[in-house]
């Protein structure tokens, strides 16, 4: 029987063309042009934007960018995975729990959380205070650092590892997994031939959801960097405030290209959107 | 003492305890197995790399616990903060709980919570009904219409905040001419609708895929128009992917920075914004931390409720 609940979809795509991609061509045509702000009186072509790419400030906070996102999206995986094993083994099978407990730290302002670890970050702060009265020594003077905005982001974004990952897990069945202990695979065997291919979907899924909003944000290596480490985001938050739209627009595109990338990515490896939630 | 050679000395002690345990496990089996003609695996060949095994076991259990203790580290830092009795972080001068009692005694920060519940729960409720029904319909749609929905939807969710922000305020200030108030609580609402649809779309379009169509099929056969089949039907049998996703749509407009910090306007602060901009001063009142603690607190409390209620519906089965 034909169902009459068809239209209701239709709109959301002209929704989401609006919202979606017409800024991005919006931010294209910006990019290419030299207004004044918003401006566009005395609008004129212009390639300079392009140069403001080739210098050493903007490839500084590019390579910054890119290694730290790496490396912190890298360490997210090694123990998020281990998180999430752990989890799928311990037989807890409320999800609802575990979903919860991830993401009951996001009701704590992000800013505040990072403003607290970087408070803790400094040579006096008020763990060491307290600890010292009972004699323990703790001094981790590392704010402004490089793995002082590592550990933020790793601290923030673990959460979107470790769900595609159980996600992945949960979905195999125990059964295959007995058969490999029949057919004679030792525990480790069975781990990296049976349980690490078939749960890497969720891996690459929550690389993804880790290493973007750790390339693009602003506000962590702010707060953690203490104006010593500028990423791309924040070369383009200030962009955005010196009313200087044309190269911040630019920067942007750069970054809605990795994006489509992985949108392209995600939508190949998971076709029904599963892994995301 | 250092806290690092504590932490090191203690897991050190702890992996090692267990290790002994569970050799002297084996060892006593062995010692029963003795001069006995038992067959055991270990004669035909097998390694059972038992103390192997438990090394890692209870190292790994360490490490998943240390883990834990670092996503809740930050919420641990700002209790402490905020039953401190000085407004400097940096020393501790002795427990209050002056900052709770005086939590809506700053004028701006009231307005701040004001203006991110109003958001939030605004966003949320129209986010779910909106997502609730294109997730029907996209169920209906043909797969080439769906597949290319599903992956525009995708955009939202993983595009960079910054971009994201960005985007929206240019394709907003075109509007600026028609109204010039325009920027502020419209414009946020209208940004935060945008990305929390694809989370309920995304929760709802799981749930329905459980959904018989069977079912659907004899309520229109029994005569039932479409809204009611969709009211009385499948609505109530997608009813936990909608709480789901609304939960999760509510949690990501709450805790949004960067896309509200672009689309707002004439002081229109939410949350975030009034603390970034306070931090910005260096005169972030310890009011916000009492604030974030009661309203963590107030979560984990549903959070039980909710387990409870849960474990007792299933006692009744």
């Amino acid at each position: 029987m034909k169902k009459p609940y068809k239209r209701l979809a239709i709109p959301y795509m002209a929704w989401l063309y609006i919202f979606a991609l017409l800024p991005i061509l919006v931010m294209v045509f910006l990019s290419f042009v030299k207004t004044d702000g918003l401006d566009f009186e005395g609008i004129k072509f212009s390639l300079n934007n392009f140069k403001q790419l080739s210098e050493s400030s903007t490839l500084v906070a590019f390579r910054d960018s890119l290694w730290i996102s790496v490396t912190s999206a890298l360490i997210s995986a090694v123990f998020g995975y281990l998180v999430a094993y752990k989890i799928y083994r311990s037989h807890i099978s409320n999800k609802f729990i575990i979903v919860s407990i991830l993401i009951l730290p996001m009701w704590c302002n992000i800013l505040l959380r990072t403003e607290a670890l970087g408070n803790v970050f400094q040579e006096h702060n008020i763990l060491s205070d307290l600890l010292s009265r009972i004699g323990i020594i703790y001094s981790l003077n590392i704010r402004g650092t490089y793995p002082a905005v590592i550990i933020g982001l790793v601290l923030t974004y673990m959460p979107y590892m470790i769900l595609p990952i159980y996600n992945a897990l949960e979905k195999i069945d125990p059964a295959l997994e007995e058969a490999a202990s029949d057919l004679g695979m030792t525990d480790l065997q069975k781990f990296y031939k049976v349980v690490l291919p078939l749960s890497f979907k969720g891996v690459v899924t929550g690389s993804i959801m880790t290493l973007l909003p750790c390339l693009s944000g602003f506000a962590i290596p702010e707060i953690l960097g203490s104006g010593n480490i500028v990423m791309i985001g924040n070369v383009i938050n200030s962009m955005y405030l010196d009313m200087n739209y044309n190269i911040g627009s630019l920067l942007g595109i750069i970054i809605v290209v990795v994006i489509t990338l992985a949108v392209f990515l995600i939508n190949k490896i998971d076709k029904d959107g599963d892994m995301l939630i | 003492m250092n806290i690092f050679l504590l932490i090191g000395i203690f897991t050190l002690l702890f992996v090692s305890i267990s290790v002994l345990e569970e050799f002297l496990k084996h060892y006593k089996l062995m010692k029963a197995y003795e001069g006995k003609n038992i067959a055991r695996v270990e004669d035909y060949g097998y390694k059972d790399h038992y103390l192997l095994k438990r090394l890692w076991k209870s190292f790994s259990s360490i490490l998943v616990v240390l883990i834990a203790f670092g996503l809740y580290f930050s919420i641990i830092i700002i209790f402490l903060q905020s039953i401190n009795s000085s407004s400097i972080v940096t020393s501790w001068s002795g427990a209050t709980f002056k900052w709770y009692l005086n939590m809506f005694s700053n004028k701006s920060f009231n307005n701040a919570i004001i203006h991110t519940f109003t958001v939030s729960i605004l966003a949320t409720i129209i986010s779910t009904v909106l997502g609730t029904l294109i997730a029907v319909g996209l169920f209906y749609s043909s797969k080439r219409i769906r597949e290319h929905i599903l992956l525009l939807n995708n955009f939202p969710i993983l595009n960079a905040d910054i971009v994201t922000g960005i985007s929206l305020m240019l394709i907003f200030s075109s509007l600026i001419t028609i109204d010039p108030y325009f920027f502020g609580l419209k414009t946020m609402l209208l940004a935060h609708i945008y990305f929390c649809i694809p989370y309920v779309i995304l929760n709802v379009l799981n749930k329905m895929k459980d959904l018989s169509q069977n079912v659907v099929d004899a309520s229109f056969d029994l005569g039932l128009n479409p809204f009611k089949t969709l009211i009385r039907v499948i609505l109530p049998a997608l009813k936990s992917g909608i709480f789901a996703g609304a939960i999760l749509a509510f949690t990501m407009s709450y805790d949004d920075f960067v896309i509200s910090y672009y689309t707002t306007g004439n002081g229109y602060d939410n949350l975030s914004i009034w603390i970034y901009s306070s931090m910005g001063r260096k005169s972030l009142s310890p009011v916000v931390y009492a604030f974030s603690i009661i309203v963590i607190i107030v979560c984990l409390l549903v959070l039980i409720a909710s387990l409870f209620i849960h474990k007792k519906k299933g006692a009744k089965k």
